[in-house]
């Protein structure tokens, strides 16, 4: 986990005005899982197309063990991609997809006169015929070799196209949002199933997508992207715990971010009042950006609050009440598992490291205020997710 | 009720069927009758298809039409594929216009197709002769030809230009369906562009690509407009053959290559039809357990998968592409290496054999073509496409491309048999001092009339004119032929220059044709009113007479004592013919007694040769064993005293040309 293997250095791509990527910089890890996380149109499929060799970046290097690759076409890559709707070949059954890649062929680096020569070797039949099946029983598809792919359901379709890209044992394997078009349960699914083969092959995913629970649940290292800029690049506790600023703070999970004043290193002042923080390094008096989950925050009696506000709204969630509180006209969304009856007073009390401050960014007023909360508001980033819209896959989803 | 409406939809779908089908049925029909008629049944025969296959005009034709629609199909396949791929991998803002555009040509009058590529072509090659000769004069390695004409090369460039819009019309909403990630796909697994197009995106749009190759195919079978304007002198399709053949009369002949023209077309469709409704049967029941036989095509992909079958893949492609260079070699060797003639003539206007008699005897290939008319033939000549060497127009004609310097002026020494043309035929005042011209033909215009319905004998060309055969009489469709009897009816001369005469002429005409004297106006068609009996009196050539009189025994033939008008139509040499020593081997050749004895047996038109017209009675006897009746032959070869009353058309001065059109449109109104 260690050796750099991909590196993008000042990458940027552009048509004619518009920039879709702003000068990326980004190394990836041997046998890391690396998400690219966005809402649509923030340039992560770019990013993974120039990986794949499809794209050829307007300006910048893609560097692969060392080597620039920009001018490498996609066949002569030691990458394979699993596509948005799964590109598998309609005229063929299941194992010849499968074994498609194989039939090209497999590129080694052979020596010939003393100098490293890259060269075609083909397969026997009995190799390509042995792998395409291991490769069906680990993807859980033995006995569909003779299946026609029209045949098939949408999890299987996703299952033959990550089968047929794995088999090839690439160094690297992108997907492009794989799980988007199946059902909440087996998408689930296919998320464990996913890491399971991730860990097991040990190859290097590059995983691209909209959903940050799928990001936070399988990653290694979250890439949050947004406008063709990377956001912030860590682990997914970091991402989470530890936002950059207001966007990845609101893109994953759910947050309150206020306007504050740092006054003094560890102490932030909230509505004229002053909280204890872990923060430092801050300016004195610098405005800032302040985070607080909805999960953080107590609810004590109003007398004894840091704060105190009036419930406007509640919703049952099962483990806890999504509940809406209004603080002097900015309304909070704090989870907890006590009961507020609405129009209610209460008070809140919060911890010091419930508490996180960000620089300001060009991001800040934009989120964090649950005034127009709905229960639309968990799926932002589904809002302008478009994939069913041309029906090419009718009647392939259900099983 | 419901009942009698649903009768009543039967009836009209019966109809509508009739109406389509019923004329193919009848030339179908027509293409089996032993006789040569196109009216009268003469009994159940193959014998015009035996025939059909003996005729090397139309033989040549279809190995030219067959040659180039196979070719034309393939390139325009290849090219309408990658050009459909092309125009896919656009952005929508100029994939949408393009495809728009490719429409347009498919809307296209084919008329305007055809003038349009043959001005192009021609504008080419003149723009190619002076690049060529400056080439030639400035470097002495390379010796670029100067003159290039319409032929094979340009008909194929036609062909393919026509072709490609049908190509893409099929491939392109094949590509649209189609995930694009496919192909990024197929690379991402380890192939080149080329390989994922053969392995992803050839099996994707089959269907499409073979749908547009058979409807391509079809289109280059069928076309005849476009070709008619690209193929220039040298080369003519099947279209173009029987197009030539039809100027004098719809032969049986022609009714039997028509009808395998439409059968081999609706094999094609018919193949093409059911092929697809077993895609859509394929594509609406999917077969899980139990996978489709592969077609052959599939088989082959497959076995192109493993390794013999690259073997195999590469065998098929290195034995594609040697035929396609041996075709090309056999092209050029065929059109370079053998000194050829290019003679130019009328639709069955020879004797077939003497054709292959020549090439036998001189080794010069004849290529041998025909127009419908002096008309075509001079706007042929003008347009600069042609390359004929020898023409055989008529006597008027003739006297006008002498006057535009057009004809070459001939070597006698090399045509010893202009010695037994008769003197009758020499020095006419076409070519007062016969320096351009050996006669081929003569004869003369009578009335032909059907003994049934005329009781009384004609001798005047008054019956034309009489109301007594009111609605029964046909009108010559021609201003020249027409206005000449007229004026000879009159008295006057038929190259009368007297605008007075000319419009005394037309009111005679337009007189007759108030009073509904006339029942048609009719060229070629008069063989099937006087044929059939539906009309009493026609006007036409003495050999076509003979023609009909076999199908039709109560016609009578008379040159009118008023006279009438006689013809000669001679060979000639076109000026800078680039083949003119040929040229005169086939003059002479043609002007021998045993060709003209072999032509006048065949086409029944007089030939212009002393001897061969002394021994025709005694050719007949032997080869028929019954002797010739001589009163035919008269009205084919009318005897002198005849041609005394009779006088030639000479060239008019345009103005009396307009006139004549003038007055002919005048008439239509």
């Amino acid at each position: 986990m260690s050796k750099e293997l991909i590196c993008l250095s000042n990458c940027v791509m552009s048509y004619g005005d518009d920039i879709v990527l702003d000068h990326i910089n980004l190394y990836i890890k041997d046998k890391e899982f690396l998400t690219l996380l966005g809402p649509s149109g923030c340039g992560k499929t770019t990013t993974l197309r120039i990986i794949g060799g499809f794209l050829l970046p307007t300006s910048g290097d893609i560097l692969f063990d060392g080597a620039r690759i920009n001018d490498v076409p996609p066949h002569k890559r030691m990458v394979n991609t699993v596509f948005q709707r799964y590109a598998l070949f309609p005229h063929l059954n299941v194992f010849e997809n499968v074994a498609f890649g194989l039939r090209m062929g497999q590129t080694q680096i052979q020596e010939v006169k003393g100098k490293q020569v890259r060269c075609k070797v083909k397969l026997p039949e009995e190799e390509i015929r042995s792998r395409v099946l291991d490769m069906l029983e680990i993807v859980n598809l033995k006995g569909f070799e003779k299946r026609s792919i029209s045949a098939l359901s949408g999890g299987q379709q996703q299952r033959v196209a990550i089968a047929r890209a794995l088999v090839n044992r690439p160094k690297v394997l992108l997907l492009d949002e794989p799980l988007g078009a199946l059902d909440m349960r087996l998408r689930k699914d296919m998320q464990n199933e996913l890491k399971r083969i991730q860990q097991e092959m040990g190859i290097t995913f590059i995983y691209v997508t909209h959903d940050q629970e799928e990001a936070l649940a399988m990653s290694d290292t979250v890439v949050v992207m947004d406008g063709g800029r990377i956001q912030q690049i860590g682990t997914p506790e970091d991402i989470y715990n530890e936002p950059k600023n207001a966007f990845v703070a609101d893109f994953i999970g759910e947050s309150n971010i206020i306007d504050g004043v740092m006054r003094a290193d560890g102490e932030v002042e909230i509505f004229n009042r002053r909280f204890q923080c872990l923060d430092k390094g801050f300016a004195p008096n610098e405005p800032v950006d302040v985070v607080i989950r909805p999960e953080d925050v107590d609810i004590v009696a109003e007398e004894q609050g840091q704060l105190k506000g009036t419930v406007t709204s509640v919703t049952f969630k099962g483990v806890h009440y999504d509940t809406i509180v209004d603080f002097y006209g900015f309304k909070w969304l704090i989870q907890t598992t006590d009961f507020c009856p609405v129009d209610s007073r209460i008070g809140i009390k919060i911890d010091p490291d419930g508490i996180h401050v960000m620089k300001k960014s060009r991001y800040s007023g934009l989120f964090g205020d649950y005034s127009s909360y709905s229960e639309e508001y968990d799926e932002i980033g589904d809002a302008d997710y478009d994939f069913e819209q041309d029906g090419s896959r009718e009647g392939g989803d259900e099983e | 009720m419901r009942q009698r409406s649903r009768i009543g939809s039967r009836l009209i779908i019966g109809l509508v069927f009739l109406f389509l089908y019923l004329p193919i049925f009848l030339l179908i029909i027509f293409s089996f009758n032993r006789g040569d008629s196109s009216v009268v049944w003469r009994g159940f025969s193959f014998h015009w298809y035996a025939k059909l296959f003996q005729n090397r005009l139309i033989m040549e034709s279809v190995y030219t039409t067959l040659l180039v629609s196979l070719l034309a199909t393939a390139i325009s396949t290849v090219v309408g594929t990658f050009a459909s791929i092309g125009v896919y991998s656009l952005t929508r803002r100029w994939r949408d216009p393009i495809l728009v555009v490719n429409d347009i040509p498919m809307m296209n009058a084919d008329i305007v197709t055809g003038v349009s590529l043959c001005l192009f072509f021609v504008a080419f090659f003149q723009g190619w002769g002076s690049f060529a000769q400056w080439f030639n004069s400035v470097q002495g390695l390379v010796e670029l030809p100067v003159r290039l004409t319409l032929g094979l090369g340009t008909l194929l460039l036609a062909h393919v230009a026509f072709n490609i819009p049908y190509v893409i019309l099929n491939v392109a909403p094949k590509l649209r369906r189609m995930d694009k990630n496919l192909v990024d796909a197929a690379q991402d697994l380890g192939c080149t562009w080329m390989q994922a197009f053969y392995k992803v995106i050839l099996p994707e749009i089959k269907p499409g690509i073979v749908s547009g190759a058979l409807i391509a195919f079809t289109m280059s079978v069928d076309d005849f407009v476009i070709s008619y304007f690209t193929a220039g002198s040298s080369t003519s399709t099947l279209a173009m053959a029987i197009y030539g053949m039809a100027r004098r009369r719809i032969t049986p002949e022609i009714n039997a290559v028509s009808t395998l023209l439409f059968l081999a077309v609706l094999i094609l469709l018919v193949v093409n039809n059911l092929r697809e409704a077993r895609l859509e049967r394929l594509a609406q029941q999917q077969p899980i357990h139990q996978p489709r036989r592969p077609d052959i095509v599939e088989r082959l992909a497959q076995g192109a998968a493993t390794v013999r079958g690259r073997w195999l893949r590469r065998g098929v492609a290195l034995a594609m592409a040697c035929v396609f260079v041996v075709v090309v070699c056999l092209l050029s060797a065929a059109t370079g290496a053998q000194p050829v003639v290019n003679v130019c003539s009328w639709g069955e206007y020879i004797a077939p054999e003497l054709i292959e008699q020549f090439e036998q005897e001189t080794g010069i290939r004849v290529n041998y073509q025909t127009t419908d008319s002096n008309e075509t033939l001079y706007s042929l000549l003008k347009s600069g496409g042609a390359d004929y060497d020898v023409v055989v127009p008529s006597d008027y004609m003739i006297s006008q491309l002498i006057e535009e310097n057009m004809l070459e002026e001939l070597n006698y020494n090399n045509i010893p048999n202009f010695s037994l043309i008769d003197d009758r035929f020499k020095n006419l005042s076409y070519d007062p001092e016969n320096k351009y011209t050996v006669p081929y033909t003569w004869g003369t215009v009578g009335l032909i009339y059907n003994t049934t319905m005329v009781k009384e004998e004609i001798t005047s060309w008054s019956a034309l004119y009489s109301d007594e055969y009111a609605d029964n009489v046909l009108l010559i469709n021609n201003s020249r032929d027409a206005l000449g009897i007229a004026l000879i009816y009159l008295g006057y001369s038929v190259n009368t220059t007297d605008e007075e005469e000319i419009r005394e002429a037309y009111r005679l005409i337009a007189d007759a044709n108030r009073r509904g004297v006339f029942q048609a106006r009719v060229m070629d068609e008069v063989f099937q009113y006087m044929e059939g009996g539906n009309a009493a009196i026609g006007t036409y050539y003495a050999g076509d007479y003979l023609t009909m009189l076999e199908n039709n025994e109560d016609l009578a033939f008379v040159v009118p004592e008023e006279g009438s008008n006689w013809f000669v139509d001679a060979m000639c040499v076109l000026r800078d013919a680039p083949h003119k020593e040929e040229a005169e081997k086939w003059i002479n050749f043609i002007a021998s007694t045993e060709a003209n004895l072999a032509n006048m047996d065949e086409i029944w038109y007089a030939s212009p040769n002393r001897e061969a017209l002394e021994q025709y009675p005694a050719y007949y006897e032997e080869k028929y064993e019954e002797p010739l009746d001589m009163e035919f032959y008269e009205i084919m070869a009318a005897p002198q005293e005849v041609l005394d009353r009779c006088e030639a058309y000479l060239v008019l001065p345009s103005e009396i040309r307009t006139l004549y059109n003038d007055l002919w449109i005048q008439l239509g109104a």
